[in-house]
């Protein structure tokens, strides 16, 4: 601040990881890991200096605050700035920390995963079963006088398999979630349970026929498929995008930018939900947002920096994987309000299409819209009712297309299970999606064979 | 090598000796120590500059069979012990594994001399050059055409980072290098689309860089020839890569090549060593010493020495990639290609991946097709390594008699592997690295091509 900078703040950091792989029916590792670091950022204008260090003597520090102010030249005088303390609301409190729970039972539920799936079904050859999680301690203060502290413990359990038929014919299943739970999170959400739906899923494509390329009507079904709603909307209400201009929905609020049927919301307020952050990155609480309301566009996501420069709040959207990067406006927990019809209705209302049943991971580019997703699991919807399994169904849209072509919004809301990580700008942080079945029609459907 | 050098090297050894004075069968530590800085601007101004310094220490105790693993970024005397002990306890959580350990001695052997990685104008890179560099990419972009406003980023950096190893077999090894890098990702709007793309050099020597001005007009060339893209008709037909997306393809290929992939089947190219997987102007080759390669070191991520494999050699399947670990289980020798950060414990990844160029020039690629698809983007992950089912997400020129004509977005192209494989008609004499990857034009006889 001696050199004449707007605002300047420290992230300090603190995080310690344990994860546990099981592949062949062994416990291949048991690891854990501690980063701890700095960072110092000056902004100047519109101007940012960021320096970070993992060497927490004064000297570093020192050192990085005075490259963050490399930026900044002037002879303002500042006085010193008091910080206080801000109360934080808890929508995650773990009576024992993730990092405290004894390894051994982060072994069993892996070793426990792995004989669930080998049971669910003799085709099952391969399981691959993972536990990860991570306390992270975070410290903000800047010189608008706010300080902010919080700990985040942040789990997940996943399960890989591939299976294999007498034909040779192999498929590969995944399943797995977490959140910021408690570890008794996995009594209820128990590794048989995770382990029977990868098998469940890998199976259940085998003799499954090429889809059929071109346009046509989807139904998603509900849960993770919300990945869909977070590439092709979420992304581009992003306040970065919006100042660069840079996104189709920049200069759009207030306007009609999807179907009727529409509502997007992001939360970072859901209870211990893997999106959700009792203050964001900045030391901002996170909030309830309506991005979307009935087909209206309502407004963006703001960090600090995109909020001052467009004369805006922040939303607490402002996130960042590590104390290695700078904040950015990001995503919690995005989801789509339910409608009033029920699924069977939605699919019986569809005389031929495509049934997603469950998604990989999915792609944007935010500038012309074109948004992809793989579709792990498909079906062929004939006359109102699901038909023979489809393999190799990418789907692929330009966003604001695909929400004005939404015809059908389900009453059966539902969150991912907890596995979703959002990486923008190389920084990947946890995020939650969900949605209820959505029927979208002409959505482009990528496969192998061409009619006529 | 410095005197910073020999302090890290002392770190390494003394991690291994101390894991093994408290009760380690063997041990291993890969010490990374670093410092990045990058720059970006916008409007004739510094958006955001960014400066770093990082270190880390992985160490992998075997005791009785059994694997732990654990990180730190701290390296304060103090805390070694109970860092060590971490290890070690770890270690009793895991199950006993016959694979696991250090390499044989007979893999470990002498380093190669790759030649020189570190270039000490790289490492001297002064801030006021990337800021000069940055602010005339930028003046090229928007000079180059007026639908150029505004650009997503444009900026220029360099890292520079040594690597250090050490086991309880005696190995001692370290090595340093430096990189320098230019990126612009313009955006170009008219009517209501907008359009982005990007190009970007990086090299370990300053002076084989390309100039700010090369950099920036070919991003500028590269964005505007997308405006007016639009979807085209679903069809089967040739289908031409260009450099980049050739590199993203034959990075699927190498994932295939996983040793562990393969050892578990869950890789198309199972089975298949010694065949004919595709036309003998196919050859694709992982060199660990290649000559200045981003991915060149003289030792893997186990202190084994790299070499040079060919993975398809004339058409011909010619060998999979190994780590100790997985070399162990499936009876075969480690191939030099345990690939890691301090984080992680060793995994299979390539050195530096690239596909023999071939005699055609890519215009000449181009003249033999007379409707087909150019694809210069791609999204989503798009291959199953397992299945070899492939569906992307592409943008591209449409090729109309040989020759590119208008954009197109909004499709998918889709294959399998191991048919794709066979159809390339085509290898282009073109062969680029951006980055560790390097590959030329190549062409398929056919793809599915989704659309409209």
């Amino acid at each position: 601040m001696a050199r004449g900078a707007d605002f300047a703040e420290v992230y300090a950091e603190r995080s310690d990881t344990t994860a546990v792989v099981l592949e062949e029916e062994k416990v291949k590792s048991a690891q854990a890991g501690q980063s701890v670091g700095v960072g110092v950022r000056v902004i100047v204008g519109g101007k940012v200096g960021y320096a970070y260090s993992d060497d927490l003597d004064d000297d570093a520090l020192l050192r990085a605050a005075e490259t963050a102010a490399l930026i900044a030249h002037g002879d303002k005088q500042h006085a010193p700035v008091s910080v206080a303390r801000r109360p934080l609301p808890t929508f995650y409190r773990l009576d024992k920390h993730l990092h405290a729970v004894d390894v051994a039972h982060k072994r069993d539920l892996v070793v426990r995963a792995d004989k669930a799936a080998r049971a669910a079904d003799p085709r099952i050859k391969q399981v691959t079963a993972t536990y990860a999680d991570t306390t992270k301690r975070i410290l903000v203060a800047n010189t608008q006088g706010h300080l902010a502290e919080d700990t985040q413990d942040l789990c997940r359990m996943s399960v890989g398999v591939v299976a294999a038929a007498e034909s040779g014919e192999r498929r590969t299943g995944s399943f797995g979630g977490g959140g910021r739970v408690p570890f008794s999170h996995f009594d209820t959400f128990t590794p048989e349970l995770v382990a029977k739906e990868a098998a469940r899923q890998a199976c259940a494509t085998f003799g499954a026929a090429d889809a059929q390329a071109g346009q046509q009507t989807v139904v998603l079904a509900p849960g993770w498929s919300g990945i869909l709603l977070h590439e092709a909307v979420g992304h581009g209400l992003e306040a970065d995008f919006i100042r660069k201009g840079t996104s189709l929905f920049a200069g759009k609020l207030g306007e009609k930018v999807a179907s009727e049927l529409v509502t997007v919301i992001d939360d970072g307020t859901m209870a211990n939900a893997r999106g959700s952050l009792n203050v964001d990155d900045e030391g901002e609480p996170t909030q309830f947002k309506v991005l979307i309301e009935r087909g209206v566009l309502k407004g963006y996501m703001f960090d600090a920096l995109n909020a001052k420069l467009m004369g805006q709040k922040s939303t607490g959207s402002g996130r960042r994987e590590s104390f290695k990067h700078l904040p950015l406006p990001r995503m919690t927990n995005t989801y789509l309000a339910p409608g009033e019809q029920s699924p069977e209705e939605i699919i019986g209302g569809v005389s031929k299409g495509v049934y997603c049943a469950n998604f990989g991971g999915g792609q944007v580019d935010i500038t012309n819209g074109n948004f992809v997703f793989e579709v792990t699991e498909a079906y062929e919807i004939e006359g109102g009712h699901l038909g023979r399994p489809l393999k190799g169904v990418t789907l692929i849209g330009v966003g604001p297309v695909a929400l004005k072509n939404v015809t059908a919004v389900g009453n059966d809301p539902l969150p991912d299970p907890g596995m979703g990580t959002c990486g923008k700008d190389g920084q990947g942080v946890p995020v939650g999606v969900g949605l209820p079945t959505v029927r979208i029609d002409n959505m482009t459907v990528g496969g192998t064979k061409v009619k006529g | 090598m410095s005197a910073v050098t020999n302090k890290h090297q002392a770190f390494a050894k003394r991690l291994v000796d101390l894991a093994m004075t408290r009760g380690a069968s063997q041990a291993e530590a890969f010490v990374q120590v670093g410092r990045t800085a990058d720059v970006r601007v916008r409007d004739g101004e510094i958006e955001d500059l960014t400066q770093a310094t990082s270190k880390g220490a992985g160490l992998r105790v075997i005791v009785d069979g059994r694997l732990g693993f654990c990180w730190t970024s701290d390296f304060a005397e103090g805390g070694l012990s109970s860092f060590v002990d971490l290890g070690l306890s770890l270690a009793k959580a895991a199950a006993p594994n016959e694979h696991n350990g250090l390499p044989k001695l007979d893999d470990l052997g002498a380093f190669p001399d790759v030649g020189p990685l570190f270039d000490p104008q790289v490492a001297e890179l002064r801030a006021d050059w990337k800021i000069q560099a940055a602010l005339t990419m930028e003046k090229v972009v928007k000079a180059f055409d007026p639908r150029l406003k505004t650009v997503d980023s444009v900026g220029a950096g360099e890292s520079v980072g040594e690597v250090y190893l050490a086991n309880s077999l005696g190995t001692q090894g370290g090595y340093d290098g430096t990189y320098v890098y230019l990126y612009a990702s313009p955006v170009a709007s008219e009517g209501e689309q907008l359009q982005t793309s990007s190009w970007v050099d990086y090299r370990r020597f300053f002076k084989e860089l390309d100039s700010p001005e090369a950099v920036a007009t070919e991003a500028a060339r590269r964005t505007v020839r997308m405006l007016g893209a639009k979807k085209v008709k679903s069809c089967k037909v040739p289908v031409v890569f260009e450099p980049m997306m050739t590199a993203s393809f034959i990075g699927s290929l190498a994932g295939a090549c996983n040793g562990d992939a393969v050892h578990k089947k869950a890789s198309f190219l199972a089975g298949k060593l010694g065949q004919a997987i595709a036309p003998k102007h196919f050859t694709l080759i992982d060199d660990g010493r290649l000559t200045k390669g981003l991915g060149t070191s003289p030792f893997d991520g186990e202190g084994v020495p790299t070499r040079t494999t060919r993975l398809v050699d004339q058409g011909v399947l010619g060998a999979y990639l190994y780590d100790v670990f997985t070399a162990r289980k499936a009876g075969a020798r480690t191939t030099g290609n345990a690939a890691r950060g301090y984080r992680s414990t060793p995994g299979i990844g390539t050195h530096n991946l690239y596909l023999e160029p071939g005699k055609e020039p890519p215009e000449a690629i181009l003249k033999g097709v007379k409707a087909g698809l150019y694809v210069t983007t791609m999204l989503g992950h798009g291959a199953n390594a397992v299945t070899g089912d492939y569906s992307r997400g592409a943008n591209g020129l449409w090729i109309e008699n040989g020759e590119l004509t208008h954009a197109v977005q909004e499709v998918t192209v889709a294959g399998n592997l191991t048919d794709m494989l066979q159809k390339v008609d085509a290898v282009g004499n073109d062969l680029t690295f951006r980055g560790s990857t390097g590959a030329p034009t190549i062409r398929f006889s056919e793809l599915t091509v989704s659309g409209e």
